[in-house]
């Protein structure tokens, strides 16, 4: 070839040789470095890139379980959920996002601020996570959502579980309310596993049974193009529903106790229960709130309406406050004098509208003249107790309140239960740093001093009696239904078991039985046929003398009336409490009871519920002129 | 004009070579195209079609006419070139920012691509009657005029990749036409001390955004890293034996932009691995060495530089798009010729090839 060139070429020169071999050099050293350079990438780092490239076009998108739906004991639905429609923001696909949002905020009349801190919190959520702008959407939002898709491609409509409360406010403080899972509970052990974002139960029976209610998020793998847009599934686990739970709860109990609240016109707590099982029938507290506003995450006008509201909606007063228990207490006197041997049942004291204990007049709100406990518990008279409040230790009686559940948790299957107070000699040493004086006993024979209750404790007191001395554990889950079918739930045992012997139950009930059907004060409470035994009992809210100067029109210091029931007298099957918040009229509560009871009876029989008339008489008028003084 | 026995000397083994990367390049279009909604791929595999038998027109033409004959019109070709892109400049069509087509019934035509043939020809012309060589005053004057001119023109449009196409063409003539070492190295010094200052006044901002995102991708993964991470991830995720036709989840999803443009050679790794890389690295090797050849063989000076200009800026290019395309390099709107989309690179890359064939087959004719 050369030969031939250089005999043919006319101005060939052979000074290229050396130029063209080195480009020839460089030219396959280069080729040479992009392949090592592939080898790295696409052998070396494969799997690397592999990872990346599949986390590029994957993604796993949550699909929410709906929580367990929950009945009440005749299988009634007490929460069950429903379909929300739910606006929401896919952040990787957004292109200008003042502008979406100040469209959206348009067409939807939710304000901007409302839609600005909710991409603020969301922050750290992974970009191709639907952000809920606007949770349960109306239809009239979808739809001007839907109008506007194409100038705001980047949001999407989602339809989410959603709980719903079908009886609205009726039983909120048991059904408690849901909410996204909070920073501190995701600390938690109980919450391992659980994403941010999720639906947990945050109070009530939502939040003490929230493992069960909770169910199993599936999720759905999809492939997306580089804007986000779904290209394919391509795998899906579907999500499985929490488990269904069956309460104790008798909803024609409870609806009847809160109409009869609202027919009496005040507000309060009752607890109705099994005295045999420690089943709760019923809880109330009022006034409540509306769970479905917490749905799908309350907005912060109603939250801070609910926690603002001077009459406390949130707090459960069946569990979470503490009241004195007043005349009720006189029943906790009465065992512990007999069971101690203190004093027999016939044992007579004589009323004389009071009487002098460590020095002092102590006032009685009537004249009974000589009385037995039974007619003491009648008639509810001050000085027989007072007496044995003199004749007995401070220990003996907190043996017995004990025994019977006062001051006790009831270990009830609810949150945030609080525990009351009987004091005791080592009570006072730890709590004071001083010795029990004598002298403070006698306030606590009636149920004042330190005493204090919840409403609940009251209840298991009452169906301690009734019962005979077991201590039943009030609960609430009857049976979980896992999806194969429903199992009944363990009950909880007896917190403790104390033998009464049949003279104290007979004198005690007797007593009762003669508060609610002869002359005593729960007339009321009083039903033909089913032999109520009962007691009312007045919780002071200030003192006589603070009331006397403060007048007596202000509603806020009217005392609370207490109301304790069982029924039927010899073998009770229900019992309970009625507290009636500044109703100032124990007999009031006592109307409530009776409305309870006699629900729970017709429906026994198999007849026509009751139906309450409405109320004689305008709100916070009293019926019936009582003697001021302490325990009616 | 194309006589029978010059036929026989077409170098058909080169020409099998330029068509296996066109086949490779329409095939990986396809599939960066292609909607599996509709199961068809875009129109951009037809366009490219079509421009490739044009280009094949276009290198049958410059294969046909003589190039000594082409050489000798020189001047007038240069002037032509100067005038399109003077044109483009004042009534181009706009695209994304920047004014580089002529725009035509089918698709827009971009006269820069045809700038680096006309700067071979020109210069090839100019120093093959100049023994000796281009150290000479006017041989600098003529150089800095026919290099300079379309320079400014292109890097006005503005595409400064492309006009920068043009230095290794030049840079290659030069040493060639007996550029002593010192030169050399002057100029290399020139362009190592002249960065600073064309970083600070030269360059666009997107520009430097691209060459400090180069250096540091992570530091703006959303914006100019963007392309060069999921470069790098294309490439990177096609393994030794990639994904499979139409199966490269990062060209399919458009995870990377321009894919059947600027980053084709991506997609064929994501898609066929380092295996297919191999084969298409070994093409273009030999494209390139087999185009070398021809200045070699050349029977006159001109051929010679001809061919080694037009080589020296397709392996320029073809390196510096590989590179780019596995995020070895800045990112920069260079074309991958014979595979990219984009008419008018096809065609001007077969017309260049046209004209090294010519060298080759005329190495025996006076």
């Amino acid at each position: 070839m050369r030969t031939e060139l250089e005999t043919h070429g006319d101005d060939r020169r052979d000074n290229m040789t050396l130029p063209l071999a080195l480009l020839r050099t460089a030219v396959v050293l280069a080729f040479a470095a992009l392949a090592v350079g592939f080898w790295r990438l696409q052998v070396v780092q494969y799997d690397k890139y592999h990872q990346l490239a599949e986390n590029n076009h994957q993604r796993t998108l949550g699909l929410r379980a709906p929580r367990g739906v929950v009945f009440d004991r005749d299988m009634g639905v007490l929460i069950e959920n429903r379909n929300s429609l739910n606006i929401s923001l896919v952040r990787e696909q957004v292109d200008d996002l003042e502008s979406t949002i100040s469209l959206l905020s348009e067409v939807s009349g939710v304000p901007v601020a409302a839609l600005q801190s909710v991409m603020d919190r969301s922050r750290r959520a992974p970009a191709y996570q639907p952000i809920v702008l606007i949770p349960d959407a109306t239809i009239g939002q979808v739809s001007a959502v839907a109008a506007h898709a194409l100038e705001m491609p980047e949001l999407v409509v989602q339809q989410l579980p959603a709980r719903h409360y079908p009886a609205t406010e009726v039983a909120a403080h048991l059904f408690g309310y849901v909410g996204e899972v909070s920073d501190s509970q995701l600390a938690s052990p109980e919450f391992d596993g659980v994403r941010s974002g999720t639906v947990v139960g945050k109070s009530g029976i939502e939040s003490i049974y929230n493992q069960l209610l909770m169910g199993q998020d599936g999720a759905r793998h999809v492939v997306v193009d580089a804007i986000g847009r779904e290209i394919d599934t391509i795998g899906e686990t579907a999500p499985t529903e929490g488990r269904q739970l069956q309460l104790t709860l008798d909803y024609d109990l409870q609806a009847a106790a809160e109409a009869a609240f609202k027919a009496g016109g005040f507000d309060g707590a009752a607890v109705v229960l099994d005295p045999r099982s420690g089943e709760i029938l019923s809880l109330v507290s009022l006034p409540a709130y509306d769970p479905n506003a917490f749905a799908m995450g309350i907005d912060s006008d109603t939250w801070s309406s609910l926690i603002q509201d001077g009459r406390r909606p949130l707090n459960n007063r069946a569990l979470q406050n503490l009241y004195p228990p007043g005349s009720i207490f006189k029943i906790a006197m009465a065992v512990a004098a007999l069971e101690e041997g203190i004093v027999s049942a016939d044992f007579t004291v004589r009323c004389a509208g009071g009487g002098t204990f460590y020095d002092s007049w102590r006032n009685c709100h009537s004249t009974h003249g000589t009385v037995d406990l039974r007619e003491a518990l009648e008639k509810s008279c001050n000085t027989y107790f007072y007496t044995l409040g003199e004749m007995m230790e401070i220990d003996q009686i907190h043996k017995w309140a004990t025994a019977l559940g006062l001051g006790e948790l009831s270990g009830i299957d609810l949150p945030y239960e609080v525990q009351g107070l009987v004091p005791s000699t080592a009570w006072k040493r730890e709590a004071r740093g001083e010795p029990w004086y004598p002298g403070e006993t006698i306030s606590v024979a009636i149920g004042q001093g330190q005493v204090t209750v919840t409403p609940l404790s009251l209840a298991v007191m009452m169906a301690t009696v009734a019962n005979g001395g077991t201590r039943v554990t009030p609960h609430l889950l009857k049976a979980v239904n896992d999806g194969d079918g429903w199992t009944q739930a363990q009950p909880p045992g007896p917190r403790s078991q104390v033998h009464l012997s049949p003279e104290t139950l007979s004198a005690v009930t007797d007593g009762l039985w003669n508060v609610v059907n002869r002359a005593g004060t729960g007339g009321r409470g009083r039903i033909e046929g089913r032999d109520v035994i009962g007691k009312t009992g007045t919780a002071q809210v200030i003192s006589l003398d603070g009331r006397a100067a403060l007048g007596e029109s202000n509603p806020e210091y009217f005392d609370h009336g207490w109301f304790v029931f069982a029924a039927p007298a010899h073998a009770p099957e229900i019992a309970g409490v009625v507290f009636g918040e500044h109703n100032e009229h124990a007999s009031l509560s006592a109307t409530i009871a009776k409305h309870v009871m006699e629900t729970y009876f017709a429906k026994q029989k198999g007849r026509p519920l009751p139906v309450l008339p409405l109320p004689a008489t305008p709100q916070g008028v009293p019926l019936v002129s009582v003697v001021a003084g302490t325990g009616n | 004009m194309l006589e029978r026995r010059l036929y026989r000397h077409i170098d058909w083994l080169l020409l099998l070579a330029i068509g296996a990367l066109c086949a490779i390049g329409v095939t990986m279009i396809y599939s960066t195209t292609y909607d599996p909604t509709t199961g068809s791929a875009g129109s951009e595999v037809s366009t490219q079609l079509l421009a490739l038998g044009l280009g094949l027109v276009a290198l049958v033409i410059m294969l046909s006419v003589d190039y000594r004959w082409l050489a000798d019109a020189w001047l007038t070709i240069f002037l032509g070139l100067i005038a399109l892109l003077s044109y483009v400049l004042l009534f181009g069509v706009v695209d994304g920012g920047a004014r580089r087509w002529i725009g035509l019934e089918v698709f827009n035509l971009q006269p820069s691509e045809f700038a680096r043939i006309v700067v071979a020809l020109a210069l090839a012309t100019l120093f093959a009657g100049r023994r000796r060589g281009p150290q000479t005053a006017s041989g600098w004057g003529w150089t800095a005029l026919i290099v300079g001119a379309p320079f400014l023109l292109i890097s006005q449009q503005p595409d400064l990749g492309a006009a920068v196409t043009l230095l290794p063409v030049t840079f290659g003539i030069l040493v060639f036409a007996g550029l002593r070492l010192r030169y050399v190295a002057v100029l290399v010094m020139l362009a190592v001390l002249t960065a600073p200052v064309a970083w600070t006044y030269a360059l666009e901002d997107y520009q430097k955004q691209r060459i400090s995102s180069f250096l540091d991708p992570g530091q703006d993964p959303q914006g100019a890293g963007y392309q060069q991470i999921q470069a790098k991830i294309t490439v990177g995720s096609g393994g030794p034996l990639g994904k499979g036709f139409l199966g490269g989840t990062q060209s399919q999803y458009n995870f990377l932009p321009v894919a059947h443009n600027d980053f084709i050679f991506s997609v064929l790794a994501e898609e066929q691995g380092f295996l297919g890389v191999v084969v298409a690295l070994g093409l273009y090797l030999f494209v390139i060495l087999r185009g070398l050849d021809a200045a070699r063989l050349a029977k006159d000076r001109i051929g010679t530089f001809l061919v080694v200009g037009i080589m020296s800026g397709f392996a320029f290019q073809v390196i510096y798009n590989i590179a780019m395309s596995a995020g070895l390099a800045p990112v920069k709107g260079l074309t991958l010729p014979l595979m990219s989309a984009g008419g008018t690179s096809i065609i001007a890359s077969l017309a260049a090839f046209g004209l090294v064939l010519n060298v080759r087959m005329r190495r025996f004719t006076n």
